[in-house]
């Protein structure tokens, strides 16, 4: 958050270290592909420094918000996602090239490193819109057979190893994966796609304003 | 031409034949409203757990509300202390296609629950509490609604609403207004189709006024008294 209020100094800098992270990596990534004695030798660990931190944070909070955090997630889900992405299950362009370089011997430790981390709160920007954020999640829409969301990601977004973590989660990803599920992009849970459908735009925005200050 | 136009008289008449076929046995005669069937015969012949109900029960929750609550304006029923034969049989019909609502669908079908997860449910809800907040409606035709209940639905509903786990009619006591006022609109419009054909025919003439009236009377019936 600081980060992001920071002067444009500090914010040119950040944005010039992400992208040359972002690009080393896709440099990286696949000659390290090339080299298996070389992908093989990194532990899990290393992984985490050199490939995952780079977009979620060492601490599992991302400061760009295309990016989720994942500090606190159940470590049983975030196997399900590794797996998911290694599988096609669930698609995104970044992680699709990044998933192919994880052994997946490694990701039960990630996802055990990540799990363990302490969430840092979101960012909530418009108080009015998250009121009514709250009224969805709470009591869903009758009319339209939306669920409320507590009812599986609890009432305050903590989750569980069947229901992800939504609390404080970036705006722009609960976003962009509501949209997924709608669009069919996201397929790793059939609920979801149901909900992801029924949603409107705006209660998609309302609810992802709210999530942020959970 | 003359062949073809045959063909195709013939084909749309086999088409016809196969959807009253279909229809008729959608609708059923006596009986078959309740006739048994794979799943939810499985389903009832299981032994239903009440802990695992639970944690099954998260996915409904989001509509159901915490405790099977349901909701006052009728959009979701209390589900908490109805039978577990009753609710197997509904949630079977639903993901089987016997019972309309398409709004459940994907939370029930096959994708979404097991068969051990109906049982488990049902047993699970079957022992909730059922706290006597429901929603009534105004109370302004009580004498007409019970005289309504006492003449055609007591008889298979019970005196106190408390229904029967064995014949498969639902408790009605400690259940919303608006929610009863739904359904029995809908059995009587034959939108319900897995109803018994007795329970149309019960209420086949009944005005909207009647239907407030019995419905409100039900919403009344004491609950503690028919646990």
């Amino acid at each position: 958050m600081n980060a992001l209020k920071g002067n444009p100094f500090t914010q040119c800098l950040r944005y010039a270290l992400m992208t040359c992270l972002r690009t080393l990596n896709a440099i990286l990534l696949p000659l390290a592909l090339l080299m298996p004695s070389l992908a093989l030798a990194a532990d899990a660990k290393e992984t985490v420094k050199t490939v995952c931190a780079a977009c979620h944070g060492v601490d599992g909070n991302s400061t760009d918000p295309q990016y989720p955090k994942l500090a606190g997630m159940d470590q049983e889900y975030l196997m399900r996602q590794l797996k998911a992405f290694a599988a096609g299950k669930r698609r995104d362009e970044t992680m699709a090239g990044i998933i192919a370089g994880i052994d997946p011997v490694d990701f039960s430790t990630l996802a055990a490193y990540y799990g363990k981390l302490k969430p840092a709160p979101g960012n909530v920007k418009d108080a009015d819109l998250a009121a009514k954020g709250k009224v969805l999640y709470d009591d869903g829409n009758t009319e339209s057979g939306v669920p409320a969301c507590a009812g599986c990601h609890q009432p305050d977004g903590m989750g569980n190893a069947r229901f992800p973590r939504l609390a404080g989660q970036h705006q722009v990803y609960v976003l962009k994966q509501l949209a997924d599920y709608k669009s069919g992009r996201r397929a790793t849970d059939p609920l979801m796609t149901t909900v992801g459908k029924r949603l409107t735009v705006d209660e998609t925005k309302a609810l992802a304003e709210y999530i942020a200050g959970l | 031409m003359n062949t073809m136009l045959t063909r195709s008289i013939g084909s749309l008449l086999a088409g016809f034949a196969s959807t009253v076929v279909l229809a008729a046995g959608n609708l059923g005669g006596a009986g078959d409203w309740n006739a048994p069937y794979a799943e939810k015969t499985e389903a009832l012949a299981m032994k239903g757990d009440v802990t695992r109900g639970e944690a099954a029960f998260v996915i409904c929750q989001g509509c159901h509300r915490v405790g099977a609550l349901g909701r006052a304006d009728g959009s979701y029923p209390r589900l908490a202390g109805q039978h577990a034969t009753v609710l197997i049989k509904q949630l079977s019909d639903v993901r089987s296609g016997r019972r309309n609502n398409p709004k459940m669908l994907p939370f029930a079908d096959h994708q979404s629950l097991s068969v051990q997860d109906i049982a488990d449910i049902a047993a699970y809800l079957q022992v909730l509490p059922i706290p006597a907040d429901q929603g009534q409606g105004d109370g302004k035709d009580l004498v007409h609604g019970g005289q309504l209940y006492a003449k055609d639905c007591a008889s298979c509903h019970g005196l106190r609403g408390e229904g029967s786990a064995e014949k498969f009619y639902p408790r009605v006591s400690g259940q919303h207004y608006r929610y009863l006022q739904r359904e029995a609109r809908m059995i009587r419009d034959g939108g319900r189709r897995n109803t018994n054909p007795e329970m149309v025919e019960a209420i086949r003439n009944y005005s909207e006024a009647d239907i407030e009236a019995v419905s409100d009377f039900m919403s009344r019936l004491p609950v503690e008294k028919a646990r």
